[in-house]
C-alpha cells in the first residue's frame, strides 16, 4: 500500500471513530457462565438504547458445517483444528463483525481469538504460530474474562452433559473417559487463559460469585471503561477490510 | 510443528496455476518414479473445497484470507494422511500443488508475504520443487479443476471477472520470480 493510500485510510478511520460500534468480548473456559452473562449484558445494553449484535465462536454459515462434520468424525489434527477455526473467525470478522462495528452497532462476542490461543496452546501448538494464523489481529475494546477453577468448570459441565471429544481434549490426552480427559485438558486451558489475562489486560470477573454480582460488576466496569480510539494494532485489519470493500467509505459519508 | 525432514523419503512439490496441467504433470512424474513412488497428493484431499462449493449460494463468499486458511487446513490434512506416511515409509511422494502455488495466489490477491510464510511454516520444505509453466491462459476450465480455478471462481462471484485474470497474471509473475531465483525447476505441461 502506498503512503498516500495509508494516509487516506487512516483519515477514514479517524472520521468513523466517534460513531463506530464497540466490540466487547466474553472469554473463559466452558462452564464459567459467560454465556449467561453475555445474554444479561446484551439485554441491558438494548435497554440502554444501543444497537447490539452477537457473534458466537465457530458459528459462520459457511465454515461451521465443515468443522462440525470433521469433529463428528474425530478427524482433526491440532493444526487442522486451529486453521479451520481461524477460517471461521476470519470469515465472521470480515463479513459480520467489521461491517456491524463500522455501521455503529455494538458487537458482543461469545469468545474471541483468545479462545483459540488458549485451546491451541493447550494442544501443544506454538503460541507465536497461532497468533500469526489469526493475523492481522483485531482487538476488542474490552475483554471480560470469567475466571473459574478447573474443578468448578468440570463439576458444572459434568452436571449438565458429557463433554464432547474435542471439548474434552481427548484428541491429545488419549484418555477414554471424557470426564477425566476434560479435567486434565481444562486445567491446561485455564493455565493458558490466566497467562493471557495478565498479558492482554482482561477485565477478570470471579465467576465463582453469584450471577447477579457478576452482572453488576460487568455493568460497572463497562461504564467505567473510557471510549478509546481503535487500538493501533487494529488498523491493519481495518485497512485490509476497507480496501476490499470499497462501498464501506460511503457509509461514513452518510453517517 | 515439524519443518525439517527426519525421513528417508522424498517430497516432490509441483507448483503452477493451471489445475488440469498440474494434475497431468504430477501423474506423469509419479509414474516415472516407478516403485519408489507412493502417488500424488492432490489439492482438496480433505474435501473441504468440494463441500464449500456445495454451500448455500445465498451465503457470503469466502474472502481471500479465509480461502488461504482453508487451503492451509487442507494441506495439513494431506501432510497427515498422505505425505508424511509416504515419507516415513521411505517413498517419494508428489504434492501438486504444494505451498508455493498458494503463496503465489495469496500474494497476487494482496496478502502480505510475511503472513503467508508464517502460515505455511508447518509444512516441510520439499526436496525438489518443479513448476509447470502455463501453456496458455485457459478461461474455460471448471472451478473444481484446481485451487487457482476455485479461488478465482470464488472471487469472481463478487462481481468483476477481470479480477481473476489479474490474479492469474500476478500469480504467474510470482512463480516466474521463483524460477529466476532457481527455487523451482520448470517442467513442461
Amino acid at each position: 500500500m502506498s503512503r498516500r493510500d495509508g494516509q487516506r485510510w487512516r483519515e477514514l478511520l479517524n472520521r468513523r471513530e466517534a460513531t463506530r460500534g464497540l466490540l466487547v468480548a466474553f472469554e473463559g473456559p466452558d462452564g464459567s457462565g459467560k454465556t449467561t452473562q453475555r445474554k444479561l449484558f446484551k439485554t441491558w445494553l438494548k435497554a440502554e438504547g444501543r444497537e447490539v449484535s452477537t457473534t458466537k465462536w465457530n458459528s459462520s454459515p459457511l465454515i461451521k458445517p465443515l468443522v462440525k462434520a470433521r469433529k463428528q468424525a474425530r478427524a482433526l489434527s491440532p493444526e487442522e483444528f486451529c486453521l479451520l477455526h481461524a477460517a471461521d473467525f476470519r470469515y465472521r470478522l470480515e463479513t459480520e463483525i467489521l461491517p456491524a462495528l463500522w455501521a455503529g452497532t455494538t458487537v458482543v462476542a461469545d469468545r474471541w481469538l483468545f479462545t483459540a490461543l488458549a485451546r491451541d496452546a493447550a494442544r501443544g501448538l506454538a503460541f507465536d504460530w497461532v497468533l500469526q494464523v489469526y493475523a492481522p489481529i483485531f482487538w476488542p475494546d474490552i475483554v471480560f474474562y470469567f475466571s473459574v477453577a478447573p474443578e468448578t468448570s468440570s463439576t458444572r459441565i459434568a452436571a449438565t452433559r458429557t463433554p464432547k471429544f474435542y471439548e474434552a481434549g481427548q484428541d491429545i490426552t488419549g484418555l477414554d473417559d471424557p470426564f477425566t480427559s476434560y479435567r486434565t485438558f481444562i486445567s491446561r486451558v485455564i493455565r493458558e487463559y490466566d497467562e493471557l489475562a495478565v498479558v492482554f489486560r482482561f477485565v477478570t470477573i470471579d465467576a465463582e460469585q453469584s450471577i447477579n454480582e457478576q452482572h453488576r460488576q460487568i455493568r460497572e466496569r463497562f461504564q467505567q471503561a473510557e471510549r478509546r480510539p481503535w487500538p493501533e494494532w487494529n488498523v491493519e485489519a481495518l485497512v485490509d477490510w476497507l480496501s476490499r470493500h470499497p462501498e464501506a467509505p460511503r457509509v461514513v459519508a452518510r453517517a | 510443528m515439524a519443518v525439517g525432514h527426519a525421513t528417508s523419503g522424498r517430497l516432490i512439490a509441483v507448483e503452477g496455476t493451471c489445475g488440469p496441467d498440474l494434475a497431468a504433470a504430477a501423474k506423469r512424474l509419479s509414474r516415472g518414479l516407478g516403485d519408489g513412488a507412493s502417488g500424488v497428493s492432490a489439492w482438496d484431499a480433505s474435501g473441504i473445497f468440494t463441500e464449500l462449493a456445495a454451500a448455500d449460494p445465498q451465503v457470503a463468499r469466502p474472502t481471500t484470507r479465509t480461502l488461504t486458511l482453508l487451503y492451509a487446513a487442507d494441506l495439513a490434512f494431506r501432510l497427515r494422511w498422505q505425505i508424511r506416511p509416504a515419507l516415513d515409509a521411505g517413498h517419494a511422494v508428489v504434492a501438486a500443488p504444494y505451498v508455493q502455488s498458494a503463496m503465489a495466489l495469496g500474494s497476487a490477491a494482496g496478502l502480505p508475504t510475511r503472513w503467508l510464510i508464517e502460515l505455511f511454516r508447518f509444512a516441510p520444505a520439499p526436496h525438489v520443487c518443479y513448476r509447470v509453466r502455463e501453456r496458455r491462459l485457459r478461461s474455460s476450465v471448471q472451478a473444481a479443476s484446481g485451487y487457482l480455478e476455485f479461488f478465482c471462481g470464488a472471487i469472481d462471484a463478487g462481481g468483476d471477472p477481470r479480477q481473476s485474470a489479474r490474479l492469474r497474471t500476478r500469480a504467474i509473475d510470482f512463480l516466474d520470480r521463483l524460477e529466476r531465483r532457481r527455487r523451482c525447476t520448470p517442467l513442461t505441461a
